[in-house]
């Protein structure tokens, strides 16, 4: 007999591609060859949230994140461990042989060697946020950069910078993965880290990001986008035309807002006021201004 | 005229478009009907994922009409030179151009009158790359006339050509409205 018997087509509905994938995955895990990978989330430079953001997330959601998809090693927003007991969790995965999904959300500082951002202390000695960005960064199967800090400093980039913060590309010559977003969408971060888990990487357009989540331009997909056709813009916030004129920056930001959008999928920006580009490349400080009353005329 | 099932274009004499009304107007009625049947589909559908997914079908459908409308707009009045813009057309991209009125090209600009078209105060928003002054007013990645951080009324020849190196096609969507003298 051959080494690859001929055997029937095997039924492709989706129960039948489900069964098989489930009982896959159930070999795997009594053969103990799959495991759950690792995720450390590093807050660097920032607000935290994107953190807050991914918390709002919802089919899956976080608990399923944590339960189902990785095993969260790190978190400092939501770990129970905390102080030197918390940092030497990284330091030990640093030395581990242990493969590791790497999400940083937050920029870089680096000014004083980076001692205007600390992720902790070990003993008395500070652990900046630039050494953990170093440190964790070469040694990820894979790096996210989660938010617009991330990617390319963002606000904590902004004039004046005190801080000196960069998007962590600057500091880690590798390649990043990048979700730019001020807040980043809950979806867009857990999609990529399910296809990573799933699939690999997904496919990115040339600036890295994910193609399935940031392809296409808010105002190509704007409700409002008819009345931007026949030249009817709005004056003020309030008036359910164009707000071109007030300072919308749909035009030249590319996500899935439109579609997708937020809170449980039920309401975004423009549903109320301008976009404001957040998820743009140069956000803030390239978006401005939000909004201007002291327009052109058509 | 040639082909089938896609709309069929013959560029005349200098370039002008010459259009088949027959034909578009068989394409408006093929999406009228895909129209009818996706607003159908809309209300019998329950799940949320295939409703948004019809919504943005429909979507494209009316963008193909509005464009197909606009075809016929432009067939009626052929005299009048509805502006189609034509890619790589030499006609976009000669500033000599029959397309657009002679007076607007001709017309020049010293920095310090550019200055004033900043598109504020309702002033219109002009910007100059490579000695030509093109209108952004009611360009759509001109919001509040500023673009990524750059305002209007002023020559952005260096900053046009750091970001958009070999996108020619970026300047030939634009109206030119004159030329910047030194």
């Amino acid at each position: 007999m051959s080494e690859h018997p001929v055997l029937p087509p095997e039924s492709t509905d989706n129960e039948s591609v489900a069964a098989r994938l489930a009982r896959e995955a159930k070999r795997q895990v009594d053969q103990s060859t799959l495991k759950k990978k690792k995720l450390v989330y590093l807050e660097l430079n920032g607000c935290s949230g994107n953190i807050i953001s991914l918390l709002n997330g919802s089919n899956p959601d976080f608990e399923y994140m944590i339960t189902s998809m990785v095993d969260l090693l790190y978190s400092n927003s939501l770990m129970a461990a905390e102080g030197e007991q918390a940092v030497q969790r990284l330091f030990d995965l640093a030395d581990s042989e242990e493969e590791f999904i790497l999400a940083v959300e937050g920029a870089v500082a680096l000014k004083n060697k980076g001692m205007y951002h600390l992720v902790g202390k070990i003993g008395d000695r500070p652990v900046t946020g630039l050494e953990m960005a170093e440190l964790l960064g070469k040694k990820a199967t894979h790096v996210i950069s989660v938010g617009a800090c991330s990617v390319d400093g963002g606000p904590s980039a902004a004039r004046p910078n005190l801080s000196q913060s960069v998007g962590l590309q600057r500091v880690l010559d590798r390649h990043i993965i990048k979700l730019p977003g001020c807040p980043v969408n809950p979806d867009w971060f857990l999609g990529t880290l399910a296809h990573l888990l799933m699939f690999g990487e997904p496919k990115l357009d040339d600036m890295n990001r994910p193609l399935m989540f940031y392809s296409t331009l808010i105002h190509d997909r704007c409700p409002r986008r008819p009345f931007f056709d026949q030249g009817i813009f709005a004056e003020k916030l309030g008036e359910p035309y164009c707000l071109f004129k007030v300072g919308c920056r749909g035009p030249v930001t590319r996500t899935d807002c439109p579609t997708r959008k937020w809170n449980d999928h039920v309401n975004w920006p423009i549903g109320a006021s301008t976009c404001i580009g957040c998820a743009q490349f140069g956000f803030p400080d390239r978006m401005a201004p939000f909004i201007s009353y002291d327009t052109t005329k058509e | 005229m040639t082909g089938q099932g896609s709309m069929n274009f013959i560029f005349g004499k200098e370039g002008a478009l010459v259009i088949d009304v027959d034909m578009i107007q068989r394409q408006i009625d093929l999406t009228f009907a895909e129209i009818n049947y996706l607003i159908r589909l809309m209300y019998a559908t329950e799940d949320e994922h295939t409703k948004n997914l019809t919504l943005n079908q429909m979507w494209n459908k009316i963008a193909h009409l509005q464009f197909l409308n606009q075809l016929l707009v432009a067939a009626s009045f052929p005299q009048e030179q509805v502006a189609i813009p034509i890619p790589n057309s030499p006609q976009t991209t000669l500033p000599d151009s029959t397309n657009t009125p002679v007076d607007n090209n001709q017309r020049e600009f010293t920095r310090e009158q550019l200055a004033q078209f900043t598109g504020m105060n309702g002033q219109p928003a002009y910007v100059a790359v490579n000695g030509v002054v093109y209108d952004v007013t009611n360009n759509a990645a001109w919001s509040v006339a500023t673009h990524f951080g750059l305002s209007a009324g002023r020559d952005l020849t260096q900053e046009f050509a750091s970001c958009h190196t070999g996108q020619q096609w970026i300047l030939d969507t634009l109206v030119p409205v004159g030329r910047l003298i030194a």
